[in-house]
């Protein structure tokens, strides 16, 4: 096809490949072929057709572990650059966050856990009072206290899902849409990879296919244990603006944000219904009514727009939830990233991550603490 | 919870007659209606305020609108106007929002008759004020007595293109053109035999043919509207003859000045509830494409869910109002009021009556049927999904970078996510999508049911009283199933 | 002057007057604002957020959401729908319908 940035076909033989075409794999694909190496990219659909087409592209540093901040900034950082530097539309806008108390048991926790950050590295500012009620009228009284943190960003699933397939195709490297990988095999010091769309061979392969990346590993040998939250997203009617901070909860789950467009996104990880197998995921009534109940007695005004839309998409999570990437357990050459609490947050950092690693690079951020050998272990296997 | 015998989702000509129909019989029903006041589109009712000072030519179905108002009132019927349903939270339950009265309700048997709306054809300039759909206009007319503009013209497909034009010559408008794709007056002999089961309706459509005419207006058959022009309204259109394949031929195109173009290429079934409770569907274009599929008995294969009128294929109102009737005797049959002998002497009739609109039906469908052929018109400019702005250029755009999918375009183009929730848009996307790809449209993926079914306030969802919120020790760890 | 209202036979009780704009139309009791609107000849309801393009009454049953307009400060009311009132301030909907 005339200007399209995908191939019909995987070529016979390739330097790397990477399976899955969400944030992680596009995100390596992209430094991989910006490094000048020859990349193709394997994806069972269309790119952004999973989690990273459905998710609330909140990206927070405040929300995270302290064990995962410094990775958190630095991929922050790479979302920043994609427009800053790569001329990379991905709709990155940093308006900071707010995160909320409700409770006087919930402002404790909040002191408490920030303080933890503080020491890990995370700036932030306590808000209450008239300070809180002049950065956002638009909080409920409700709300006690908030922790705000000037790194909060978002980006948009939906420009950077158009935008970084192109940049991969741009820098030389291939998409195979339609490609499912259906097996996998060490061959001659590499990897034979069959697809849906033919055969191939590489030297260097990278697995990138979100929750159903443990079943590729098993093709492999690698019995990594991978969870799946069925997490529901509502987006309302476009409006004036209501907020203009991303805002989360220390006491409930909550994320909101209100887009460029005027929508407003509401989430946070409250579970839709469903399994795994067959890809059934439909939303949960009563727990949709609990995240719209959260959601209004943070930000009340919310009350008088109108749903439009909910869903529900998975998010691949570790049993320790924290991120799992690095080079794949007993098999030279071949990588994974596979699951991340906040994936889409992460998804660049895992991308340049594991690029560095394929160009023998020192790695940007140190990477120990994520590797998935950690999962095939102990408690967890 | 609100309990119910039996719960009928729309209060037009199939909801209502069910309704009525079941509640002689002796079953409680609700009816749920998202209008202020009952008929649905074909009964579109007056203001209550506004009075009648005698009869007009606009008026003639008075007395069947009358009595179908009325059985809102009707012992046995709970009828809540201004309450959209939204979703269907277990088997056997729907949600639905009205202000502070949102709730659910749990029914034994459900008839689901959403009625229909108009199917989007997009051509060059079809946004501007002044364009509006024929079902809007007669609405207009049956629930306002207004005329949205002076020099009218009608252009479309299908029964409405006539009936449209003899309401706005009748009502006194400058009737330019009314133009009708389809070449019905080669096709008449064709279809007389079948249509002379509903005579009254061939008469009808006699006395429509002839108050355009001594309107003065101009009706042509085999010609089509290709484009709408104007600046911050519509002030012309463009008309040319268009042959059986829907070829354009715009060597003989005429540009015509008019402030109002109404547009009618016929109807489609409102099937997202259908689709939120898993009905399986099936493509029918001359009931107006995916309509749930019904066995005996009207029910879909979701057991307990019966689809009636429009809203299970496009059959007009004579349809509706049999259908409707004859499931609430299925209904009441099911729910134990009526014997099966006593339920069978009530269908007979009834049955018999379908059976001739189906023949009229089969008729009309042969006089009227045309390849959707509008693909053609589309110019790189041309509004697609109007909700979000998104041309057909853009769109192919996409298509040509190769993403091409429904999801791909969704996802990187918006269409169909904006407040219509794709009523608009999604017919056209699959249309461009099946064009790219060879394949007929029906195998062109839909993308999946979501709720709500139409847009709820946010408020009025709160109202349910809902357990208490557990929340996760650790919001971190994962809670859903180990995959591998 | 382009549409208008179908006098004969009815009798539509008292008119009362709101405002479009800040002009003055006239309304009777249970007319919907759409109809009232084109009934004094204006027919844009709306200017689309992404394209600044006018648009007006399409569907005319409140499935389209073409004719949203601003109401006593309310963005986003189906004007198809909703029945002018004795003082209603209407007002054009731009985009999302930020305040003038
Ligand atoms: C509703 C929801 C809201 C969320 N909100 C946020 C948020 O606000 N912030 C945040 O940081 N995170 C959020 N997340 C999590 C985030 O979306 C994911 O963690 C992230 O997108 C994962 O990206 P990925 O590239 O690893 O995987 P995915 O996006 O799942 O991509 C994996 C890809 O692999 C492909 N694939 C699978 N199997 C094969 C195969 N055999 N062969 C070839 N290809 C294959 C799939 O088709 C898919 O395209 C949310 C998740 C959901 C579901
Ligand atoms: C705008 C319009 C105008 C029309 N005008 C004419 C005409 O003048 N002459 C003619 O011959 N035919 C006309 N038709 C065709 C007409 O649809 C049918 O002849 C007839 O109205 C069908 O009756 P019904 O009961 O099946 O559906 P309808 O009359 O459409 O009734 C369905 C009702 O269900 C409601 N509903 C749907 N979904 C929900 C939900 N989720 N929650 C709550 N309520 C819901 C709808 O709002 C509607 O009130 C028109 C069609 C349309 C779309
Ligand atoms: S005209 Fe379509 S919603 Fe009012």
């Amino acid at each position: 096809m005339a200007g399209s940035v995908f191939v019909e076909t995987p070529p016979r033989d390739a330097e790397i490949a990477v399976v899955g075409g969400g944030v992680a794999g596009m995100s390596t694909a992209l430094f991989l072929a910006r490094a000048g190496r020859d990349v193709v990219v394997l994806e069972r659909g269309v790119p952004w057709g999973d989690a990273s087409g459905a998710n609330a592209g909140t990206l927070s540093l405040q929300v995270k572990r302290t064990e995962v901040l410094d990775l958190c900034k630095l991929s922050l950082d790479v979302w920043k650059r994609f427009g800053a530097e790569m001329d990379i539309d991905v709709g990155f806008g940093q308006p900071g966050g707010l995160r909320v108390a409700t409770t006087e048991a919930e402002v404790a926790h909040l002191r408490e856990y920030s303080e933890e950050q503080r020491q890990g590295g995370l700036e932030f500012e306590w808000m209450e009072g008239n300070q809180l009620r002049d950065m956002a009228p638009w909080l409920s009284t409700s709300v006690r206290a908030a922790t705000f943190c000037r790194e909060d960003a978002y980006s948009s699933p939906l420009l950077s899902g158009g935008a970084l397939p192109a940049a991969v195709g741009k820098a030389g490297g291939r998409i195979v849409g339609h490609a499912e990988v259906t097996d996998l095999k060490r061959e001659d010091g590499g990897y034979r990879i069959e697809t849906k769309r033919g055969a191939l061979r590489v030297k260097t392969l990278v697995i990138t296919a979100g929750p159903w990346s443990g079943q590729l590993a098993r093709m492999l040998d690698v019995a990594l244990p991978i969870y799946v939250d069925v997490n529901m997203l509502s987006v309302t009617e476009p409006a004036p603006k209501i907020l203009d901070r991303v805002i989360t909860h220390i006491g409930g789950i909550l994320s909101l944000k209100q887009l460029a467009n005027g929508t407003i996104l509401i989430g946070g990880g409250w579970q839709g219904r469903g399994r795994f197998a067959g890809m059934e995921k439909f939303a949960d009534h009563v727990r949709l009514g609990q995240n719209l109940t959260t959601a209004v007695s943070v930000v009340p005004d919310l009350a008088k727009l109108r749903l439009v839309r909910t869903w529900a998409g998975y998010e691949a999570v570790a049993p320790d939830a924290l991120p799992a990437f690095g080079r794949l357990p007993n098999n030279d050459g071949a990588y994974i990233a596979a699951a991340a609490r906040g994936g889409f947050t992460f998804g660049p950092a895992q991308g340049l991550l594991i690029s560095e690693m394929i160009l023998d690079k020192p790695p940007s951020t140190p990477i120990g603490r994520f590797d998935p050998a950690r999962l095939l272990t102990g408690a967890h296997a | 919870m609100r309990e119910t015998d039996l719960l009928v989702v729309g209060a037009g000509a199939a909801g209502l007659s069910a309704a009525s129909e079941a509640a002689k019989h002796g079953l409680a029903v609700t009816v749920l209606d998202d209008n202020l006041l009952p008929g649905g589109q074909y009964f579109r009712r007056l203001p209550t305020g506004y009075h009648h000072t005698h009869e007009t030519v606009f008026d003639k179905e008075r007395q069947r609108a009358n009595a179908l108002y009325a059985t809102t009132g009707q012992k046995g019927i709970t009828y809540l106007n201004d309450a959209v349903v939204w979703e269907s939270p277990e088997n056997g339950v729907l949600a639905f929002a009205r202000g502070a009265d949102s709730g659910r309700i749990r029914a034994k048997l459900t008839i689901i008759a959403s009625g229909a709306h108009d199917r989007p054809a997009p051509f060059p300039g079809w946004t501007l004020p002044g364009v509006v759909t024929a079902g809007g206009l007669q609405n207009l007319l049956k629930g306002q007595r207004v005329i949205p503009g002076r020099r009218a013209i009608v252009a479309g497909n299908g029964p409405l293109v006539l009936l449209v034009g003899a309401t706005l010559a009748r009502a006194g408008a400058e009737l330019r053109e009314v133009v009708e794709a389809a070449p019905i007056l080669k096709r008449l002999a064709g279809s007389i035999a079948d249509l002379i089961a509903m005579p009254k309706i061939v008469r009808q459509a006699v006395d429509y043919r002839l108050a355009i005419m001594k309107s003065g207006a101009r009706l042509r058959t085999g010609w089509t509207v290709i484009e709408a022009r104007g600046a911050d309204e519509l002030e012309e259109v463009v008309l040319a003859p268009i042959d059986a394949t829907g070829k354009v031929d715009r060597s003989r195109a005429r540009a015509v000045k008019a402030d109002l173009l109404v547009v009618g290429f016929g109807l489609m079934p409102s099937i997202e509830l259908v689709r939120l409770l898993d009905c399986k569907l099936e493509w029918k274009p001359l009931r107006g494409g995916w309509v749930p599929v019904r066995g005996a008995d009207f029910e879909t294969s979701r057991p307990g869910v019966l689809a009636v009128g429009d809203g299970a294929g496009i059959g007009g109102v004579e349809m509706a109002l049999r259908e409707g009737k004859l499931a609430g005797v299925i209904a009441a049959e099911r729910l134990g009021k009526l014997s099966r002998d006593q339920a069978a002497n009530l269908k007979a009739p009834i049955q018999a009556e379908i059976a001739k609109v189906e023949t009229f039906r089969r008729g009309l469908e042969r006089l009227y049927a045309m390849p959707p052929a509008f693909l053609d018109l589309l110019t790189p400019e041309t509004i697609v999904c109007r909700c979000e702005d998104v041309t057909a250029g853009e769109l192919r755009a996409r298509q040509d970078a190769g993403f091409g999918s429904t999801a791909a375009l969704k996802g990187t183009t918006r269409t169909t996510m904006g407040r219509c929730q794709g009523r608009n848009c999604l017919r056209t996307l699959s249309a461009l999508i099946a064009q790219a790809s060879g394949q007929p449209i029906e195998q062109v993926t839909m993308p999946r049911p979501r709720l709500p079914a139409r847009l709820v306030t946010i408020g009025d969802l709160l109202q349910e009283e809902l357990p208490p919120i557990e929340m996760p020790k650790d919001p971190h760890l994962p809670r859903g199933e180990r995959v591998s | 002057m382009t549409g208008f209202r179908i006098t004969d036979g009815i009798d539509r009780g008292t008119a009362f007057q709101f405002t479009c704009d800040g002009e003055s139309v006239t309304a009777y009791p249970g007319e919907s604002i759409a109809a009232a609107l084109m009934a004094a000849g204006k027919r844009q309801t709306r200017v689309t957020a992404r394209r600044q393009m006018p648009r007006g009454l399409y569907c005319g049953m409140g499935v389209c959401w073409e004719c949203i307009m601003i109401v006593n400060g309310k963005p986003a009311v189906r004007a198809c729908m909703t029945p002018a009132e004795p003082g209603m301030k209407v007002e054009t909907q731009h985009g999302v319908g930020d305040p003038a």
